[in-house]
């Protein structure tokens, strides 16, 4: 892949040769982590109109993810996914493990959304979104907190060990983990009732499995968002590899304008860059330091970028103090940089055939969903033909099979259904009729069939079993089984 | 062993585990399964994760065989000395045959 970033960043004609110089007091600062000889990554805390938008996303996604388990609907809890019992509760709906289709619609859907968004505009979903970016944001924001700015946390690091490294390392520590317990937790809680397992929690009763999911979680979101960070997007991440494929030269990315840049240079603030010879870049090297993998991105598109825009927001504000239009990094694509197109421009060849394919069949699978939700019938049958006892003569010289039918009411109203059977002329239900099943519960019932003898030849033949809902003859299904006559 | 590789083989499996777990466990109810033809006493939850940790056990022992292979022949005949952690990096694992 390394090939494949070379490749990416030479259409810009700028070659790739890993960061920029770091600055005084930082170049020693490796460790062996997880993945390589790592250098530590100190971001600098960003504000502008991009990191607003990232907070935003944290605190919507978080509080989805944190409030929802909460949320009761119908007397319960309205977003379940119950693995004890086989059932997924989503608001009104309730899916059965046959239903899994469903799940797959749903991925489906997931994919082309990233398809269509990378398409559009690279890696969003990277910068603002995901779990791996928005908990790093958190993690990030406890340890300035309480380490302070970026160069306090690198001297911090530096520092020999004493009361006052232990004080804050312990703090920032315990933070993170009593975050991530309350992550893994509510992870927890969506698998098994929440307000059960928080009593479990609160009386130190939960079930072994469910400790060790928290746990395991809760070690997960404080491995990853506070040690791993980064190297989770660029070493563990399928889709930061594979992205590329998704990008073209209309695909809007962090793109660093070299024609305007260039030749950077540091200057005084009155100085007449044009006199200088210098480009609008004053080499301030804030594009750098608030990177959060660490990249330099004026050495073009990099497969580490995640896309969050951290240093479109630090260049603006240099070119603010500067008094240099805002810009040099921006939001644009590798044509209209190298083409010099009007922001016009590139939007039009940003909205290319391949976004409205994208979208087209998005839409597509969307509208299908929504359409398969909306005919579920919510009942299931299955005929199972009873493996004990072939065909049997009985009473009135009549012919007898014995099943076991097995209706599931995927409704969370008790259903009363009639029980019918068709195929052979004479054919009748002798058992009960008439059964009755509880809210989304599955009972098996004995079902016993007979017709008259000499009505067919011996042999097997097919008949059908229709169940229906007595109260909405729409919540109905057929099922086919086999008639043995000996 | 290095670490690095070490996360080359659980990572991946990781991934794999959890996915084969989804599937296989929403096509199969854990109550339906026999151990050697009897019951097998666990609850849903106890299966899902121990049958989660198999498939994971599974997928790490295929990745582990991977790298295990990935070493050259030339590797192998050097002996000791290159073991993991070098196969394929550079340039001088090459076989190279006017030394040999």
């Amino acid at each position: 892949m390394a090939e494949a970033a070379a490749a990416q960043s030479g259409q810009n004609g700028v070659k790739v040769n890993g960061a920029a110089a770091p600055p005084p007091g930082e170049a020693d600062e490796t460790e062996v982590a997880l993945y390589e000889v790592r250098k530590k990554i100190y971001p600098r805390a960003v504000h502008g109109w991009f990191a607003a938008l990232r907070w935003a996303l944290v605190w919507l996604t978080q509080i989805i993810f944190y409030g929802l388990p909460w949320l009761v609907w119908n007397d319960r809890q309205a977003v379940l996914f119950d693995l004890a019992a086989r059932k997924f509760y989503i608001f009104s709906l309730v899916f059965w493990p046959q239903d899994f289709i469903y799940l797959t619609l749903l991925l489906v859907i997931a994919a082309l959304s990233l398809f269509l968004f990378t398409a559009l505009a690279g890696r969003v979903w990277c910068g603002y979104a995901c779990p791996q970016t928005v908990y790093t944001e958190i993690f990030l924001w406890v340890e300035q907190k309480i380490e302070g700015g970026r160069l306090e946390r690198m001297r911090l690091d530096q520092a020999a060990a004493g009361p006052r490294k232990l004080a804050l390392k312990t703090a920032k520590h315990a933070v993170w983990i009593a975050i991530a317990l309350w992550t893994g937790f509510t992870f927890v809680g969506y698998f098994t009732p929440i307000r059960e397992l928080v009593n479990a929690v609160g009386s130190f009763s939960t079930g072994p499995w469910e400790t060790f999911w928290i746990l395991f979680y809760g070690f997960a979101t404080y491995g990853n968002a506070g040690w791993m960070r980064e190297q989770v997007c660029k070493y563990m991440c399928p889709y930061a590899r594979f992205q590329g494929v998704m990008f073209d030269r209309d695909t809007l990315i962090v793109t660093y304008d070299p024609g305007r840049g260039e030749p950077r240079g540091g200057r005084s603030r009155k100085a007449d860059r044009r006199a200088l010879g210098l480009g609008d870049c004053v080499n301030c090297d804030m594009c750098v330091q608030v990177c959060p993998t660490g990249i330099d991105i004026r050495n073009g598109l990099q497969y580490e970028c995640i896309g969050c825009a951290a240093c479109i927001d630090a260049c603006d504000q240099v070119m603010d103090r500067m008094g240099y239009p805002k810009g040099l990094i921006r939001y644009s694509t590798e044509n209209a940089i190298e083409k010099g197109f009007t922001a016009d421009q590139m939007k039009r060849r940003v909205l290319r055939t391949r976004v409205f394919v994208y979208a087209g069949i998005l839409l597509a699978v969307i509208g299908a969903l929504f359409v398969a939700l909306y005919v579920r019938v919510p009942l299931k049958v299955e005929v199972l033909a009873d493996r004990g006892s072939l065909m049997r003569e009985v009473e009135g010289g009549r012919l007898e099979n014995v099943y076991r039918l097995r209706i599931s009411n995927t409704q969370e109203v008790p259903h009363r259904y009639r029980i019918g059977a068709s195929g052979i002329e004479t054919l009748t239900v002798a058992s009960e009729n008439e059964v009755e099943v509880p809210p989304a519960t599955t009972r098996v019932f004995p079902m016993r069939l007979r017709i008259d003898r000499g009505v067919v030849p011996k042999g097997s033949h097919r008949i059908e079993v229709e169940v229906r809902a007595r109260e909405d003859a729409k919540i109905a299904a057929r099922e086919r089984a086999v008639f043995l006559v000996r | 062993m290095n670490v690095q590789r070490l996360i080359w083989i659980l990572w991946p499996s990781f991934i794999v585990g959890g996915v084969a777990t989804g599937v296989f466990f929403t096509l199969f109810d854990p109550r339906e399964l026999a151990l050697f033809g009897g019951e097998l006493g666990l609850s849903r939850l106890a299966v899902y994760s121990i049958g989660f940790f198999a498939f994971w056990l599974f997928a790490a022992a295929s990745s582990a065989l991977t790298c295990f292979f990935q070493r050259t022949s030339a590797d192998i005949n050097r002996g000791e000395g290159s073991s993991a952690g070098h196969s394929g990096d550079t340039d001088r694992d090459a076989p190279d045959p006017t030394h040999r």
